[in-house]
């Protein structure tokens, strides 16, 4: 077990070093430059550019320019182009902001899903369960920022009340439970359109990992036992059908860094999504960097405790 | 079964919780419940976060939005987009003229020029009216010894570095001509008495000794302008309102200029605004209220630059930089290169405008506070909230449901919401416009007639019709419509496809079989491009492709990304003709846009407009300081790139603003009307008066 741990590490370590040299190619070679240094505009003198670009090293080459990085992001004075903030506390106060949106999605990816998965799976055929396969199956092609739009239009018009940022805007001397519900409701939209997605693919996962599972030998075993149906499903099913899922918590993590573009785009949610996507915008090279490297950090992270997990959950599997 | 118990209560539980928070929530109509305070705040929405609330160092729009509102400057913009006085409250223009007196230099009558026969005839002449209209102007002339002076001089070095060089300088004898107004034309009616052929045996090699010696011939260009024959100094006096403090209480006062011009001027703050204080040669203190600004030639837009806001320099200056870092800890190796940017005042500045601030949360918004001590009277909002949302349609939907006061509707929703009584709606023309424009430098556009024909096949109407739902003008020239610099009374190109295709055959140009036209076998054919990303660009590029195709020009169309469209072809001029746009100001400059020095590779006469009349137009703009003769060259100035047509000019777009309707005018006394533009169209000048009511007012 042990040697196994230590020999992934240093795998996913060097793995990590190789992302991280080719992000930072890929970010530096893509056409445009950072807007601080940006010659069309009119405002800048060619030398300030020149001091400017300086200052940021971009006029030495480019692997001097990732050993700066490196040094930098290492002894935590790491800085924006856009500005001057240092960069780690940047991310951090983003990802304390994602931080609701995702555990809230999650909740209602993984309470919605499970329920109606078992029970599309119990009453295979019938009428609930092609409805739920069609609802799933749109809700997988129709883009999430088209419903999202909707889902806005709707609740402005018919509802007459806001849906964007983290909470009402002009609300600050508001009474705390006023304020505190406002801020539930801010999430309730966002979070309901990020888990739509999740909600058909999960519950269809459910469905086919139930329905594996109810074919085996072993839950005719139970029934022809004479346990109660109910039984069956939830204690003899359900649990090995469950085994699979364990692992996704370790898929999970990754999704906490670019989880939602799209939906912080649209709600307007200060979240990392939208710190990354301004970032590329304006060539904002120490933020995308940093943001590309713990995305690219989480990611092994993720696999590697999937692997662990489900070590630990399936005693079949022995890592060595 | 307990766990199917949970599995279904769970989500009713969770959808319960969830649901229930929607009967807390504020809607547009009462947006006062359980939140009295909400109509004494304007919320503002912007597509972009603000970047550095610095004025100084601010370049893009949504941090000047908030330094406008924490910073004042000495000047601005009346309702009539003339200069009016904010921290200054008078300023006179006044000149100060030097004449070196150049040995060997002779009289028309043959005698030798020495400085004190120069002043004599000088003083001369001008007392009886040789040299027309100096009389009255005249405050003052007088002889200068010699002196000594050592400066150092930059020179572009290869692969763009810039190197300094220290000169030394023997300046001679020189005349001091001081007078009541700028006068560009001062030497040419001078020349009675000098002669034309003045400057032309100066002797500047032995003005001028460069250290090292070596480098002298580098430095040989620039010598008629170190030591200049006729040197041009327009002086401005400010006289500084007093008893105007800083939000912090600190006085304000002469120093705070001077110190933000020394700021913009310190290379370590890498400030954008260096040009426009380039100009400036000192600034003199006379006493605390009154600051004396010595411009080292004639340069009539400078003036504008001191509408920027001033800085504090108690809060700014070595000291409190040091301190600064000093409390932050800062690493003796950044402390080298810690300057303003680095600052934390840019992201909690102080200054002495109308608001002060409060808070800034990166990506979400900026909140600002009214300035009760504001030396104007405090305005009638306590708080403005700038709120960042970087979507079109949500800034729409939170206007709607009245977490945001206003909106600018996009020109398809314009004619929706005029309609609306819900809100109130304010129209005025930009300072922008939009453009086809030729490579003027290709051979095949080189002739303006081919132009004037490919401008005159395009129906701009039907573009301001169609795509800009009429909320557009048509343009004829290089000015903003609304400015007084535009000339309303150029008539723009006809559409007249027919006119279109008797010049090009006037030219040469004659349809073949397949129905192009063809010269010299070749096709008349070439690309029209832009950038992607804006819908109205895109569709104008359609209208005239399928315009020339009318008339048998061929024309390819493609879209680029914006970075992509100006690397590789504006930048290196690599195109035949575009579509874009430019956002302008009142500035009557066009120096940067339209001088045939300006067509060089990145920058902005990137189409190659050349033309000798129109660059000494533009040069004797940015040297008159006269408003009313200023017009009149600018309105020559328009009707020159008119007839050039380096452009087809096209259109104008109107900007409507909507605002909610409780928001009124509130006055002092307590009486309210409805919100009144300015005549420039600007509806924000007045909102320092605004406020909203709890409901909408009868008018």
């Amino acid at each position: 077990m042990w040697p196994y741990i230590l020999r992934n590490l240093l795998q996913r370590l060097v793995l990590l070093f190789i992302v991280s040299v080719i992000a930072h190619g890929v970010v530096h070679l893509a056409p445009g430059e950072p807007t601080e240094v940006d010659p069309s505009n009119p405002r800048m003198k060619p030398e300030d550019i020149v001091k400017i670009r300086k200052a940021f090293h971009l006029d030495e080459p480019l692997h001097l320019q990732y050993a700066y990085w490196m040094r930098d992001l290492f002894s935590g004075e790491l800085k924006s182009f856009k500005d001057s903030q240092p960069v780690l506390p940047k991310i951090w106060d983003r990802f304390l902001n994602s931080l609701p949106l995702f555990i809230l999605a999650t909740i209602i990816i993984w309470t919605l899903s499970f329920p109606t998965g078992i029970h599309a799976a119990v009453r295979r055929g019938s009428v609930y369960d092609r409805s739920t396969t069609f609802i799933a199956y749109t809700l997988i092609s129709v883009p999430g920022f088209f419903l999202s739009y909707l889902a806005i239009l709707w609740v402005v018009s018919v509802l007459g009340v806001p849906v964007i940022g983290m909470r009402t805007f002009g609300m600050e001397d508001a009474l705390p439970l006023f304020r505190g519900m406002d801020r539930l409701w801010h999430l309730v939209v966002p979070s309901l359109m990020t888990a739509l997605g999740g909600i058909a693919v999960l519950s269809r996962y459910v469905r086919s990992q139930m329905l594996e599972v109810i074919g085996q030998d072993y839950v005719r075993t139970a029934r022809a036992k004479g346990l109660p149906e109910d039984q069956v499903i939830y204690r003899h099913a359900l649990r090995n059908a469950l085994l699979p899922f364990v692992t996704m918590f370790g898929f999970l993590l990754p999704g906490l860094i670019g989880g939602s573009v799209i939906f912080e785009q649209i709600f307007a949610w200060p979240g990392l999504g939208r710190l990354g996507y301004d970032a590329i915008l304006s060539r904002d090279f120490p933020v995308i960097l940093t943001i590309n490297f713990i995305a690219a950090a989480l990611t092994l992270a993720g696999t590697f405790m999937s692997d662990l997990l489900y070590a630990a959950v399936d005693p079949r599997i022995r890592l060595h | 079964m307990k766990l199917k118990t949970i599995l279904i209560f769970a989500p009713l539980v969770v959808s319960v919780i969830l649901v229930q928070s929607y009967f807390w929530v504020p809607s547009y109509e009462v947006q006062t419940v359980g939140n009295p305070t909400r109509v004494e705040k304007f919320i503002n929405s912007s597509i972009g976060d603000a970047k550095i609330l610095n004025p100084i160092i601010a370049a893009d729009g949504a941090s000047s939005d908030i330094t406008t509102l924490v910073f004042e400057g000495l000047l601005d913009l009346d309702e009539n987009l003339n200069l009016r006085g904010r921290l200054a409250t008078e300023w006179q223009v006044t000149e100060k003229a030097y004449l070196i007196v150049v040995p060997g230099a002779s009289f028309a009558d043959g005698s030798a020029v020495t400085a004190i026969t120069l002043e004599q005839r000088l003083r001369q002449a001008i007392a009886s009216g040789l040299v027309p209209g100096l009389k009255d102007q005249l405050l003052d002339l007088r002889r200068i010894a010699a002196e000594e002076r050592v400066q150092d001089v930059s020179l572009p070095g290869e692969k763009g570095e810039v190197q300094t060089v220290r000169v030394r300088l023997h300046l001679p004898a020189r005349i001091q001509i001081s007078l009541k107004e700028v006068d560009q034309d001062l030497f040419k009616k001078l020349a009675t008495v000098i002669g034309p052929k003045y400057a032309d045996s100066a002797p500047y090699g032995r003005w001028i000794e460069v250290e090292p010696a070596n480098m002298r011939e580098a430095v040989k260009p620039q010598f008629s302008q170190l030591v200049p024959v006729f040197e041009h100094n327009p002086i401005i006096e400010f006289k500084l309102r007093q008893g105007v403090r800083f939000h912090d209480g600190h006085e304000f006062d002469a120093g705070d200029v001077k110190f933000t011009y020394d700021a913009i001027m310190n290379p370590k703050n890498l400030s954008p605004r260096t040009s426009d204080f380039e100009p400036i040669k000192r600034i003199e203190i006379s006493d605390p209220y009154t600051i004396k600004v010595v411009y080292k030639r004639l340069f009539s837009p400078a003036i504008n630059a001191w509408m920027m806001g001033i800085i504090p320099e108690h809060l700014l200056n070595d000291a409190a930089l040091k301190k600064e870092m000093d409390r932050r800890n800062i690493s003796a190796e950044l402390r080298e290169t810690f300057a303003m940017r680095e600052s934390e005042f840019s992201r909690n500045p102080v200054g002495v405008g109308p608001y002060q601030f409060v808070e800034w949360q990166s990506d979400e918004m900026i909140h600002l506070q009214r300035n009760e001590d504001y030396w104007e009277g405090a305005p009638q909002y306590k708080d403005y909230y700038y709120r960042i949302i970087p979507d079109k349609l949500t800034q729409e939907v939170e206007f709607r449901s009245g977490a945001v006061d206003r909106y600018s509707a996009r020109p398809h929703q314009i004619a929706r919401y005029k309609k609306d009584t819900r809100y109130q709606s304010f129209s005025s023309l930009g300072f922008g416009y939009t453009y086809i424009g030729y490579n003027n430098r290709l051979p095949l556009f080189k002739d303006p007639r081919l132009r004037k024909a490919l401008g005159m096949a395009i129906d701009v109407k039907e573009i301001i019709k169609y795509i800009l739902y009429d909320e557009a003008e048509r343009v004829t020239g290089p000015y903003p419509k609304n400015t007084q610099w535009y000339d309303q009374s150029i008539p723009p190109l006809p559409y007249d496809p027919a006119g279109a295709i008797k010049l090009l055959n006037e030219l040469g140009w004659k349809k073949n079989a397949d129905g192009w036209l063809e010269k010299d076998g070749k096709l008349l054919e070439f690309n029209l491009l832009t950038n992607n990303g804006n819908p109205i660009r895109k569709a104008v590029v359609t209208i005239a492709q399928n315009a020339w195709k009318k008339i048998g020009v061929k024309c390819n169309t493609q879209l680029f990304e914006w970075a992509v469209f100006l690397q590789d072809f504006i930048n290196p001029g690599k195109f035949d003709a575009v579509v874009l746009g430019w956002s302008l100001s009142q500035d009557p400059d066009l120096f940067q846009l339209w001088h045939s020095s300006e067509a060089g590779p990145q920058k902005l006469n990137f189409v190659g407009y050349n033309s000798p009349q129109a660059d000494e137009l533009i040069v004797r703009i940015r040297k008159e300081y006269n408003v009313d003769k200023q017009r009149e060259l600018t309105h020559r100035l328009h009707r020159q790139i008119a007839n050039d047509q380096p452009y087809t000019f096209l259109f104008a777009p109107r900007v409507t603003e909507l605002l909610d309707k409780k928001i009124v005018m509130m006055e002092k006394d307590g009486s309210y009307s409805k919100i009144k533009p300015s005549k420039s169209g600007r509806i924000y000048y007045s909102f320092n008066k605004w406020k909203k009511l709890e409901h909408a007012p009868e008018f």
